[in-house]
């Protein structure tokens, strides 16, 4: 874990000239762990990544993909998820079509989560759903929607307190099962997604750093959670500006529980509870 | 910058109450809890303590008389340009908040002006982020192990070396409500 020292900048230059990939706008301090995790992970010292990084780009696209994080749950945050179905998606109820971007989608849990939502309000017909990620073997594992389940049995408590609680009305409790959703294999160690929300989504490549909005349309709602921590906050403010840009007028902005805006872009937002609305 | 782990929350509450009101540094609480335990923990440490106790937003500037409280599941770093800026990378040691990546960050940007606490704990989880203070010219306290709930973290870090102070509880509360801003 030796995060001091490393010659950050030596990397970057590098890594931005032979794949394009800017990482010069990073908190710095999580992107030197990782830094040094990497080293570690394929043995190597600083001087012989920079170079096989210069002379191969298929290399920098691999020590991309192994820099970015790529933790995420499935209702990550349940508090957020029950705000979502008991107080967002009320509002859109009358919408003909419904966009939504996961800007950051990892693996997909929470697009699954946002797919789970809908479909409990009748709404995912009338959905369409992108789900974007720097990493394209992460969008792999979302398309597919097959997730170990000992390492992650706060999947099924995450559900339990979003589908089945309510916590606005405690005596109404909805017994759905899990299968209505996924299916459990508890000897091969997996959940598995259904079809109709695996082949829902539409997953596509992008970097928030270089790329503007990559779909022809604008969104009702875009969720982009525990990202934005990774970027210093010039960075973080083009971000949340890209996201204005890309809402409805009203449309909600979900990030992180500890994410904020701090900045300039904070006046084209309103802020209720953890969600913004754009102006 | 002050690490505990089990049995150290009763430490940290004797610790902020004892604080003057207009106490003029920034403290880092950086604390591991149970996984499923993601609230209550401010509003609790709140009604001991004498100075505002948050839990900081990425990138948050960090201001004196304020104590700051790793928030649950996030590592949180201490950035150039006095700023918070929080990770969901995966656990150190099995530990997120890690106490060795608050307390490394913290070294290199307040140097000789860091004072690094560990407190009872259940891990070794700050041992070497205790060290780091040290080499890069800051004060370094642990808990008298045998004033701990549980011993292992103290003495972890007592075997790494480089201790200024090895303090009572009571002591560990003074020392910390007398130190002013330099």
């Amino acid at each position: 874990m030796t995060i001091e020292d490393i010659d950050i900048q030596y990397f970057v230059t590098a890594l931005k000239n032979s794949s394009g990939y800017d990482f010069s706008e990073y908190s710095e301090k999580s992107l030197k762990r990782r830094l040094a995790k990497v080293l570690m992970d394929n043995k190597m010292e600083l001087n012989q990544l920079v170079t096989e990084i210069k002379k191969n780009v298929s290399f920098a696209e691999k020590v991309v993909k192994e820099i970015t994080v790529n933790t995420t749950e499935l209702f990550r945050d349940p508090f957020i998820w029950q705000m979502l179905r008991y107080k967002v998606l009320p509002t859109l109820q009358d919408n003909k079509i419904i966009n939504i971007w996961h800007a950051g989608c990892s693996t997909g849990q929470e697009v699954y989560s946002m797919m789970i939502l809908l479909n409990e309000l009748g709404m995912l017909e009338k959905a369409r759903i992108f789900g974007t990620d720097i990493n394209s073997d992460v969008l792999d594992i979302a398309r597919k929607g097959i997730y170990k389940y000992r390492f992650n049995i706060g999947y099924l408590d995450n559900f339990d307190k979003v589908i089945k609680e309510n916590p606005y009305n405690y005596e109404k409790f909805n017994d759905i099962p899990y299968s209505k959703y996924f299916e459990i294999d508890k000897v091969k160690d997996f959940m598995r997604m259904h079809p109709f929300l695996t082949e829902k989504p539409t997953y596509k490549k992008h970097d928030l750093v270089r790329d503007e909005n990559i779909f022809f349309n604008k969104f009702d709602i875009i969720l982009c959670r525990n990202v934005i921590i990774y970027f210093n906050y010039n960075l973080q403010n083009r971000v949340f500006n890209l996201f204005s840009n890309s809402l409805y007028q009203g449309g909600f902005l979900l990030l992180g529980m500890h994410e904020t805006i701090l900045g300039p872009m904070s006046a084209s937002f309103d802020k209720k509870e953890n969600i913004y609305i754009k102006k | 910058m002050i690490g505990g782990s089990a049995g150290s929350f009763q430490v940290v509450a004797s610790i902020l109450g004892s604080l003057p009101k207009n106490y003029e540094l920034p403290i880092f609480l950086c604390l591991h809890r149970l996984k499923h335990v993601r609230t209550g923990f401010v509003e609790v440490l709140s009604l001991k303590s004498a100075i505002p106790v948050i839990e900081p937003y990425d990138k948050e500037p960090i201001k004196p008389g304020r104590a700051y409280l790793a928030p649950a599941n996030y590592h949180m770093y201490i950035e150039l340009g006095n700023k918070f800026a929080l990770s969901t990378e995966a656990p150190l040691n099995h530990s997120r908040p890690s106490i060795d990546l608050s307390f490394v960050t913290a070294a290199q940007v307040y140097r000789n002006k860091l004072v690094g606490i560990i407190l009872s704990g259940a891990n070794k989880d700050g041992a070497y982020g205790l060290k780091k203070v040290a080499e890069y010219g800051g004060t370094t306290i642990v808990q008298d192990p045998n004033t701990c709930e549980v011993r292992t973290m103290t003495e972890a870090a007592l075997q790494m070396g480089n201790v200024n102070h090895i303090f009572s509880i009571d002591k560990i509360a003074s020392f910390v409500a007398n130190l002013k801003a330099i």
